[in-house]
């Protein structure tokens, strides 16, 4: 049934599925893979972000046929640029391009309401149904209740020690930004109602306990290798895990276009928004409530946003006494040989600061 | 040590203006005595984006307007291995070497204790991802409130509304800063500055269209960034009209330099000491055109000046899809009758290199030779002057078989 709607592709967390969804359409998420990207970079400038190049990759490749549409959201450069290329020499029979502002006062979730309504029309337009507001805010319980169900699943993963896998909750959470949501919280409440017996599979050895940074991963390599080297990965603040699942929508709200820019500006910051200061401390809130031993802070090579933000996010945890592993990665994992290294000394070095 | 710098520059150009003044002398002492007033202990300092900030806002509060870009990238045309060590102190602190040079010099510079004092740090989101982060990274270690004017990348009634408001929200920041209300008379004033240095700015670029081109073309893109400190002062227009008097006067007299090739350059001319001016010379290539140099605002409404500056900012060639940018530059093309165009690719500048192929295309499909030259705006150590050489000279190979 789901599979039968026009798909329309998503790049960047703070695009609103509810939307497509009550356009009749079938949001998904558009990953890379973590697969490298060459043959963009005839058409992309190739000192850009891995990811946007994998995407571009995906259509110069014809892999991305599947889709009736892909919005785009003005997240940084290389995705504001993308969508220019996109446009040029791959086509989708609908491109959007979808304003999210920097800030997020009272003005700017004003205003990214108007941008939602816009979208809304465009997609009615295009897609040939309306948007009621009964079919709005029935997405929204839905979307609503995918994150509430992968909330409860975060939540145990605060528990001592850690109950979960670190990397098999963050896999299930990357193959639910591509699925249907029905079928998504159906896999999310059994995968919940079988975790006590998953947590007694595991046992009760007390790891070090990480939480992962950064801004997106699509393949858990970095979480296995933590894991191997000995650590527990309790949750991870990244673009496909917390900062997509970690939110809601005011239901019911007479205004739903106001309730979802409300509810998109206020989740967990990226490096893109302003308030260096303020993502700092959501970072050292999650350390807290995760009871977390050290962070791995990750970004993707030419990310401005995070990378710029490390040394800064490094210097400040680690005056506070939290240990702070940087790693820079190249999308597809690649190094894995040298990150082993890295990742095995820190993870050493948390074993040492529990002893 | 920048103080120092500037005070050398400022005392060299005041030396020589002596002898014999002259525009660019007036514009060097100009720029450097406001970067100088920064270092000054009862200076209210605002740190900000020259080229993308309406700067009539500032100027209406009588603050000293400081971008870290400009203040520490005048440093790499005198001393462009100093600057690798300034940077040198940015990435030994954790700044990835991929990020642009202009902000690891910044942050370098910062390091060493050379900057001045910030009061309020403003810069805008239509500028690039780096600069905005930088501004954010300064104001946490100045201590200082960071404010961005966040313009969106569409056009509408709405952003107008939306960008509009920030500045007056931005407008009560300054009266903190500055101690005093804001004049609504002295700001309408600024306007007024801006929209007459405009004028002028328009009748300097019709003279460029003359052949052979009769100016500057490195300084021409220097000012296309730079000479935005002065918007909203009346030494902008003082400025253009000088260089116009000074451009017919060579005309008259027929110093101008011969030209065989017309090159209209694209994104940002480097900062650092580079062959480029030395090959154009020897070849006869004039850069006549900037596309930062475009008039793409219209006259600032003195009535309604917020709206004015929003618009302003709204119809930047970098705001918008690549459409917003090419036509621009596909404008200048015909304008300037133009042997081919250039676009300088510095290393980390994603926003603006990004589509490059895009405006690739579209030059190469009207017949307009084109060189997506890489180098690095301020880092030595991206910047191959044998590499450099060898593209400049087989493009201008391209032209002359085009002719």
């Amino acid at each position: 049934m789901e599979n039968a709607k026009p798909k329309i592709g998503w790049l960047c967390a703070f695009a609103p599925e509810e939307i497509a969804m009550a356009a009749g359409l079938f949001p998904m998420r558009l990953s890379g893979g973590g697969e490298s990207a060459a043959v963009a970079d005839a058409y992309i400038y190739s000192n850009l972000c891995p990811y946007v190049k994998s995407i571009l990759a995906l259509g110069l490749n014809g892999e991305t046929k599947h889709l009736d549409g892909l919005v785009f959201v003005r997240s940084c450069d290389g995705m504001h640029r993308l969508y220019d290329v996109w446009r040029s020499y791959v086509g989708t029979r609908f491109a959007y391009m979808l304003e999210v502002p920097k800030n997020q006062d009272e003005a700017a979730v004003e205003y990214f309401a108007g941008q939602l309504r816009k979208f809304a029309r465009a997609l009615e337009q295009e897609f040939g149904k309306e948007i009621t507001l009964e079919s709005l805010n029935k997405a929204i319980k839905t979307t609503n209740q995918m994150r509430t169900q992968m909330q409860h699943i975060y939540q145990l993963q605060r528990k001592l020690p850690l109950p979960l896998s670190g990397s098999e909750v963050f896999q299930l959470g990357l193959e639910g930004l591509s699925m249907d949501k029905k079928s998504f919280i159906a896999k999310l409440k059994k995968y919940y109602s079988d975790a006590r017996s998953l947590a007694k599979q595991r046992g009760k050895e007390s790891k070090a306990r990480v939480l992962v940074s950064g801004n997106v991963i699509d393949r858990p390599d970095l979480f296995n290798i933590i894991e191997a080297a000995g650590a527990d990965v309790a949750a991870a603040d990244l673009c496909t895990a917390l900062r997509y699942f970690g939110h809601l929508v005011d239901e019911d709200s007479g205004d739903p276009y106001l309730a979802l820019a409300h509810g998109y500006l206020s989740k967990l910051r990226c490096a893109r928004m302003t308030g260096l200061n303020e993502r700092l401390t959501e970072i050292r809130e999650l350390v807290d409530a995760y009871a977390v031993d050290g962070v791995v802070y990750t970004s993707v090579k030419f990310c401005d946003q995070h990378l710029a933000d490390a040394p800064y996010f490094v210097e400040k945890l680690k005056d506070e006494g939290v240990a702070v592993l940087f790693l820079e990665n190249d999308y597809t994992w690649g190094t894995r040989g040298q990150l082993t290294t890295r990742v095995e000394a820190f993870v050493e070095m948390l074993d040492s600061r529990r002893r | 040590m920048l103080k120092s710098f500037y005070e050398g520059m400022k005392k060299s150009a005041e030396e020589e203006c002596q002898k014999r003044p002259r525009a660019w002398l007036m514009y060097v002492i100009q720029m450097t005595s406001t970067l100088l007033k920064a270092f000054e202990d009862d200076a209210k300092v605002v740190w900000t984006t020259y080229y993308s900030f309406p700067m009539e806002l500032l100027a209406a509060f009588d603050v000293v307007p400081f971008d870290f870009e400009i203040g520490c990238n005048l440093l790499p045309g005198v001393d462009p291995k100093g600057c690798v060590d300034i940077m040198t102190k940015a990435e030994d602190r954790g700044y990835s070497i991929d990020l642009c040079s202009f902000h690891r010099l910044a942050l370098g510079s910062y390091f060493l204790g050379y900057f001045p004092k910030a009061d309020l740090l403003l810069t805008t989101s239509h500028f690039c991802d780096g600069k905005t982060k930088a501004n954010q990274i300064f104001a946490q270690y100045y201590g200082k409130e960071a404010m961005m004017l966040d313009v969106p990348n569409e056009l509408s009634k709405e952003s107008v509304a939306y960008v509009s408001n920030q500045l007056q929200g931005i407008a009560h920041k300054l009266e903190e800063v500055s101690g005093h209300k804001l004049d609504f008379d002295r700001l309408q004033e600024c306007v007024r500055a801006s929209n007459r240095a405009r004028i002028a700015y328009g009748r300097l670029g019709e003279l460029w269209k003359t052949k052979p081109f009769p100016w500057d073309g490195s300084r021409l893109c220097n000012l296309s960034i730079i000479g935005n400190m002065f918007s909203g002062t009346p030494f902008q227009e003082q400025l253009y009209l000088k260089i116009i008097e000074e451009c017919q006067q060579r005309m008259a007299e027929g110093k101008v330099a011969p030209e065989e090739f017309r090159v209209l350059w694209l994104a940002w001319f480097p900062a650092q000491r580079t062959n480029i001016n030395e090959i154009f010379r020897k070849n006869k290539v004039s850069i006549v055109m900037s596309e930062l140099a475009r008039v793409y605002w219209d006259e600032l409404d003195e009535a309604n000046p917020f709206e004015g500056m929003a618009l302003r900012c709204l119809k930047n060639p970098y705001v918008g899809s690549i459409e917003q940018r090419l036509n621009g530059v596909l404008q200048l093309v015909d304008e300037y009758d133009v042997n081919g165009a250039i676009h300088f690719s510095t290393t980390a500048c994603r926003h603006a290199n990004a589509s490059v192929r895009v405006i690739n295309d579209a030059l190469i499909s009207r017949g307009i030779p084109f060189l997506d030259l890489d180098g690095d705006m301020s880092d030595m150590r991206g910047y191959s002057a044998e590499r450099t050489r060898s593209f400049l000279e087989t493009f201008i190979e391209v032209m002359a078989a085009r002719k």
